[in-house]
């Protein structure tokens, strides 16, 4: 397997805090890697460090096969996340000017291939409009064509979605997963757990700094295990259900819903049983295990007991946790 | 990595070079000086008050009157005109003949002094003189003094109706003429009422100082005897004037006189204007690209180094076609009044060398002050080192171009930052410096310069990724240490 990036022991420290701290991490080519963490987890700072723009102060990466950024800028696309236009600057100028800084050719060719661009954003119009003309949502389609436009190997989107309305991240989800599909590597980052679990084939999260899980999306789910199904009873009996199902063997608890009843399994207990149980015993509309989402993962990896010395515990737990799923796969 | 760098600095240039604001700055600048330069001359050509009315005079020597009197005839002033017009020509005439300037510049020059002349004094208008009887006593002086305080003579001036009134009250004492030999002559009083021109005065003044004169000559026992008439005293006393020219190894040439001060002083200005307004561009630029967050987009494609060498560069060109243009017209203005020889060709090519150092030190500066800030205002305290080395040459024009190698100027020439400034004065100067010391102060420019863009470049690197706080200049100093 080839890897487009790969990171060893990262260190970076500003002043007397550490902003990474011993990161390892392997991005396998052509794979669609979220990069997920609370704000000020660290990961603006690591991919500025992936991309040469700032330098650790120790540890050791690879880029696209070069041991920095620098030697293969023009094989990158970057998106920032603190990303701006030149406010006077002509949309078709400024997108023409992005691709020759990395190094495409002016000419005919480009201007075809900015006229594409922004027919495909819905900005023909805009092309002799000066950027600050344009809303913000046209901006940042102006900014993620001159990430994209000299067709790189490797895209790296930082908060790609922060700002959009709903119809622009779908344009958004579209577009990313388009350069997926054409054998692009992508690693992007977000806050929003969602947008990854959406995208993602693979899931690198950091919280202060520091790895707390990364693994493929499969993984993640056969990992944390479901402990909760959700049952929608029918009609007509739906009184007399409650106490039924907090009987049965392997129920630790009933939550009562609007819709229904949400059983929280027993340690230990089986959720396959548990359902069949369900469905013999009573009458239902339907019976679902819950999926867990990313963010009960992070949540239930980093935040949830809230206090400094539990929550760095859980940090060694998941770490632990980590490194066992990888010993096992 | 060139063509990136060309990239940029192409990209400066025109986004600078192609705007209003610049065409209208540098475009506009000179013409709207020439305006006001000769708007100036206009207003001192506007016809000052013209005072009308009585000058009474109290002769108690009985010598003087008649000769004040004659002084203040119509055909008198207009003699007085005509002698300070011809005077005065024959000073330009002196002055221009050592600046060879065109024979129709010459008669322009000559017609501008003429109306000067006419100008001043135009402004004593008619005035007649009273003489008051020698046995007027101090009730009736005080009296014409009363009078005075009440005069108000523009009034009189504007409405030829009224009674003309008396404009002033002159005493000659008997000891203004006569007097022994050991002790000096005394000086004559006079009284004014409010807002009498100084020049009016003035002018008043020497008429009468004149037939004091006059008639100290006139009643001197031993001049009587030795027969010698006003005239040929004044003659006698008048100071012989001087004809200045340069001796140099292709022979004599005439003095330019004060011109050849104002070159340095232009070629420095020249440097100035065109260091401070690309630098102050290379600002602006670096804060715009860092406000508008356009700046982490581009160093995606190119490292810090290579954005900060293309603006640097960009704005460079945006500086070389600032002292074309400007140097340019003065060289055509320079032709045309036919002093083009005022200009060492050489000059400009050391104001070229010169303009490189000056602004790699200040416009590499400028690029890291810009890039540690957020905002133009903040950038006001850390650009008070900058504007200390812009300024100091200001304060030191003078004494340098006066003597271009004193021990100032030969030391200032070596101390880093100002001395490209203090080389461009002495290499245009009277005496030029000799080669060691240009080579030596290019040598420390060249040194201050690769200095100035090393200690850029680390703020550089670090500055523009920097938001938030303005840094001083002590964290600048840490930023070098850490890039």
């Amino acid at each position: 397997m080839s890897t487009a990036v790969t990171i060893q022991g990262l260190t970076k420290t500003f002043g007397p805090k550490y902003a990474v701290r011993d990161l390892d991490l392997v991005v396998p080519t052509g794979s669609l890697c979220g990069f997920i963490g609370p704000n000020g987890a660290g990961k603006t700072t690591t991919i500025r460090m992936i991309m040469s723009i700032i330098f650790p102060d120790s540890g050791q990466l690879s880029v696209l096969g070069r041991p920095s950024a620098n030697d293969s800028k023009d094989r990158i696309g970057y998106l920032p996340e603190e990303r701006g236009v030149y406010r006077k600057m002509k949309v078709a100028a400024f997108l023409t000017y992005m691709a020759r800084l990395k190094g495409q050719d002016g000419g005919a060719a480009l201007r075809r291939k900015v006229q594409q661009w922004l027919e495909r954003m819905s900005l023909t119009d805009s092309a002799k409009k000066r950027c600050e003309e344009l809303s913000k949502g046209m901006q940042q389609k102006v900014q993620f064509v001159a990430a994209v436009i000299h067709e790189p190997d490797l895209l790296i989107l930082d908060e790609v979605f922060s700002g959009l309305d709903p119809v622009n991240r779908r344009l958004m989800r579209s577009l990313i997963d388009e350069q997926h599909r054409a054998g692009r590597t992508i690693i992007f980052s977000t806050h929003a757990m969602y947008e990854a679990e959406q995208l993602c084939d693979r899931i690198f999260m950091i919280h202060r700094g520091v790895k707390v899980l990364d693994a493929t999306l499969g993984e993640i789910r056969g990992r944390f295990d479901p402990r909760l199904i959700i049952v929608e009873p029918d009609i007509q009996n739906g009184e007399s259900i409650g106490p039924r199902l907090e009987s049965l063997p392997g129920v630790g608890g009933v939550h009562t819903t609007r819709e229904g009843f949400e059983l929280h399994l027993a340690e230990g207990a089986d959720p396959r049983a548990v359902m069949g149980a369900i469905v013999r015993d009573t009458p239902v509309r339907r019976v679902e295990l819950k999926r867990v989402t990313l963010e009960d993962v992070f949540i239930s990896l980093v935040d949830s007991s809230g206090g400094e010395g539990e929550t760095a515990e859980q940090l060694r737990a998941a770490i632990g946790a980590t490194g066992n799923q990888e010993a096992g796969a | 990595m060139m063509t990136r760098i060309f990239l940029i600095a192409l990209r400066e240039f025109t986004s600078t070079v192609l705007t209003k604001g610049f065409i209208i700055g540098v475009l506009l600048t000179p013409i709207i000086m020439v305006v006001a330069i000769g708007g100036i001359a206009m207003t001192r050509n506007l016809k000052g008050p013209q005072v009308t009315g009585t000058l009474a005079v109290l002769d108690r020597t009985g010598v003087v009157s008649s000769g004040i009197v004659e002084r203040f005839s119509p055909e008198a002033a207009a003699a007085e005109i005509s002698a300070a017009q011809r005077a005065v020509t024959q000073a330009i005439d002196k002055t221009l003949d050592q600046a060879p300037i065109d024979p129709a510049q010459k008669a322009m020059a000559r017609g501008m002094a003429k109306g000067e002349v006419d100008r001043t004094l135009s402004k004593i208008g008619r005035l007649t003189v009273n003489v008051l009887p020698d046995t007027t006593d101090d009730a009736t002086i005080q009296t014409i003094k009363d009078a005075l305080a009440r005069t108000d003579i523009h009034a009189a001036a504007k409405d030829p109706s009224l009674p003309e009134p008396t404009v002033g009250l002159i005493i000659v004492p008997r000891e203004a003429v006569f007097s022994a030999a050991s002790s000096p002559y005394q000086e004559i009083q006079s009284f004014w009422p409010e807002k009498v021109d100084f020049e009016i005065r003035e002018r008043i003044h020497r008429r009468i100082g004149d037939a004091i004169v006059d008639a100290r000559v006139v009643t001197d026992p031993k001049l009587a005897a030795s027969g010698l008439s006003a005239g040929d005293v004044r003659r006698l006393l008048e100071r012989p004037g001087a004809a200045d020219k340069v001796v140099t190894q292709h022979g004599e040439k005439e003095s330019a006189g004060a011109l050849q001060m104002m070159i340095p002083a232009a070629f420095m200005a020249l440097l100035l204007i065109a260091v401070m307004s690309s630098g102050q561009m290379l600002l602006t630029t670096t804060i715009e690209e860092k406000s508008s967050r356009v700046m982490e987009v581009l160093l995606s494609a190119v490292s810090p180094l290579q954005l900060m060498l293309g603006k640097i560069v960009g704005q460079l060109c945006v500086g070389l076609l600032i002292l074309v243009i400007y140097s340019g017209m003065g060289i055509a203005t320079l032709i045309v009044f036919s002093m083009g020889h005022l200009v060492d060709p050489f000059a400009i090519v050391y104001l070229l060398f010169f303009f490189l150092i000056a602004y790699f030190i200040i416009g590499s500066m400028f690029a890291a002050i810009g890039s540690a800030v957020t905002e133009l205002r903040e950038a006001q305290t850390l650009m008070t080192p900058v504007m200390l080395v812009v300024m100091t040459p200001w304060l030191l024009w003078l004494p340098i171009s006066r003597a271009p190698n004193s021990t100032l100027s030969q030391v200032l020439s070596f101390v880093p930052g100002i001395n490209p400034f203090v080389m461009v004065i002495r290499l245009t100067g009277s005496e030029p410096p000799p080669t060691w010391q240009t080579l030596a102060a290019i040598g420390v420019g060249l040194l201050t310069a690769a200095f100035c863009a090393w200690f850029s470049a680390k703020i550089f690197r670090v500055g523009v990724l920097m938001y938030g706080k303005p840094p001083n200049l002590r964290t600048l100093v840490k930023w070098v240490r850490m890039a």
